[in-house]
Formats: structure tokens, C-alpha cells, sequence
């Protein structure tokens, strides 16, 4: 759903977003569809609700960055106190999760091999690779020559073989 | 966004420990808020998983309290209904228009346009 306006106050939470979560909420719920419009609308309104807030908090500290201690008191000053809890579980876990990829990306990088000898492991592995074709290509080539030319035997065989075969029989005529 | 991504396998398990709604979008959203210059991304994630339980939590609270609990279903006016009555959720009566019939709609402007008409 593309919004025509392009206006800030169209944001919201994409409904097929919002609909997975009101399923994996209330299942087996038949939710009226001005209700789930209602909820993403009620989604921006939350957001806009956290984010003045926690600005406000910022405002009075000596911060110029909101930071998620700014949010956690948001939520406390607007009742919102009981998400607090599972809020910061979380964002332990996407921590967590940001610095397992982390090491295990610079844990490549820091084998020891410096950048020019890496590459020139690589360039030589490709001259590798480009013999072998060649020589793999030669190969073929070379056996398709030769079943060429032992077909090309067999046919003159063949055909020698059955000259030969008539003119035997005209000399045992002779002999009798 | 690469959070939402690789998260996917460890969703169907621990899905109260990752994030589902997309994190741009509340970044954009947050931004659009008049004043609000710069968020830490750690802050983002809270707003974000912070919006994902008002969500639960404004459903589950319209519909337990809501007159369609015993046919299973969830209405506007559930939704209407608990942002009157639940304080938290009183900020919402600003984009809660009551829905009003349109033959009670029709009378009032009748009313309207007969006292334009007494003066």
C-alpha cells in the first residue's frame, strides 16, 4: 500500500505486520477489519506518545542523543512500567546476538594472513584452475580424435573384409 | 533488516526474546515526532519491542473486556471501549472518533441548520 501523499503523518507499521501479531495474540479471533486499521493507527499514536517523551527526558539531561534509558523512563511516566522488563530482556538479546556476528566476522579476518599474501593464494590457485581446464580440455580432445580414427578403421575393415570374403569363394570354385 | 532476518529460525521458539515489527519503519516514524533529533539504536529496539507489547496488550485488553469475548470476535468499538475506560490508554481518544449512525447524523444537521434558521 503505497502512500500517494508521501506525508510524515501517513507512517505507520505495515497491516500485514500488525495483523501476525493481533493472530499470535488472540488465534481464532475474528477481528473486524476497521479494528486492525484502528490498531496500526493506535501503533503510530504509541510510538509518537514514546518518542515525546522520552525527548522531553532527554531535553532536561545533558544528552543530545535519546538513549534507552530516556525510553525506559518514558514508559515508567506513562504507565507503560510493566513492558519494562521484557523490553530490556530484549534488547540484552539483540546485543547478544550483534556481538556473536561480530566476533565470528573478525575472527575470519584476523587468521594471520596478511591482505597481499591472501591474494596471491588466490592468483595462484587460478592458474591452477586454468592449467587444469586446459589440460582436461586436451584430454578430450585428444580421445575424440582417436575414436575418429578407429571408427574411421573399422569402416575399412569392414568393407575390405567383405571383398575378401567373395574372392575366396571364386577360388575354391578353381580347385574343384 | 538483517535483526528481523536471521532471527526467523529462533522466532518459532523464543519469540518473546526478538523483534518482529520493522525497526526502520519505528525509526521513521520516531523521526517524523516534531523536536526528536537523534535516537540511539539501543533506544530504537526498546521503542520497537515496547510498541510489539502495546500491541498484544491493547488487543488481549479490548477483547477481554470487550462485548464480543463470547461470539470470539474483537470490534471497533472493543477497541473504543478500552481506550475510554483503561487510563493508559486514554491518549488514544484522539483518533478515536465515535462512530455515530448516519440517521442521528442526519438529525443533528437538521437541528443545526433549524437554529441557523431561527435567527
Amino acid at each position: 500500500m503505497a502512500s500517494s501523499s508521501g506525508n510524515d503523518d501517513d507512517l505507520t507499521i505495515p497491516r500485514a505486520a500488525i495483523n501476525k501479531m493481533i493472530k499470535e495474540t488472540l488465534p481464532n479471533v475474528r477481528v473486524a477489519n476497521d479494528a486492525r486499521e484502528l490498531v496500526v493507527n493506535c501503533c503510530t499514536e504509541f510510538i509518537h506518545l514514546i518518542s515525546s517523551e522520552a525527548n522531553e527526558i532527554c531535553n532536561k539531561s545533558d544528552k543530545k542523543t535519546i538513549s534507552p534509558e530516556h525510553v525506559i523512563n518514558a514508559l515508567e511516566s506513562l504507565g507503560f512500567a510493566s513492558y519494562i522488563t521484557e523490553v530490556k530482556d530484549v534488547l540484552q538479546e539483540c546485543k547478544t546476538v550483534a556481538l556473536k556476528r561480530r566476533k565470528a566476522s573478525s575472527r575470519l579476518e584476523n587468521l594471520g594472513i596478511p591482505e597481499e599474501e591472501l591474494l596471491r593464494q588466490q592468483q595462484e590457485l587460478f592458474a591452477k584452475a586454468r592449467q587444469q581446464q586446459a589440460e582436461l580440455a586436451q584430454q578430450e580432445w585428444l580421445q575424440m580424435q582417436q575414436a575418429a580414427q578407429q571408427a574411421q578403421m573399422a569402416a575399412a575393415s569392414a568393407s575390405a573384409t567383405q571383398q575378401a570374403g567373395s574372392s575366396q569363394d571364386e577360388d575354391e570354385e578353381d580347385d574343384m | 533488516m538483517s535483526q528481523n532476518n536471521s532471527d526467523k529460525d529462533d522466532q518459532t521458539s523464543t519469540s518473546k526474546k526478538t523483534i518482529s515489527l520493522p525497526i526502520s519503519r519505528v525509526k521513521l516514524i520516531m523521526k517524523s515526532s516534531p523536536d526528536v533529533s537523534s535516537i540511539n539504536q539501543d533506544a530504537l529496539f526498546l521503542t520497537t519491542k515496547a510498541t510489539e507489547l502495546f500491541v498484544q496488550h491493547l488487543a488481549l485488553s479490548s477483547f477481554n473486556n470487550g462485548a464480543g469475548k463470547e461470539s470470539n470476535t474483537l470490534s471497533y468499538s472493543d477497541l473504543a471501549h478500552t481506550a475510554e475506560e483503561t487510563e493508559t490508554f486514554h491518549f488514544l481518544t484522539d483518533i478515536l472518533p465515535k462512530k455515530i449512525f448516519a440517521r442521528d447524523y442526519l438529525k443533528s444537521l437538521e437541528q443545526m441548520q433549524e437554529e441557523e434558521g431561527d435567527f
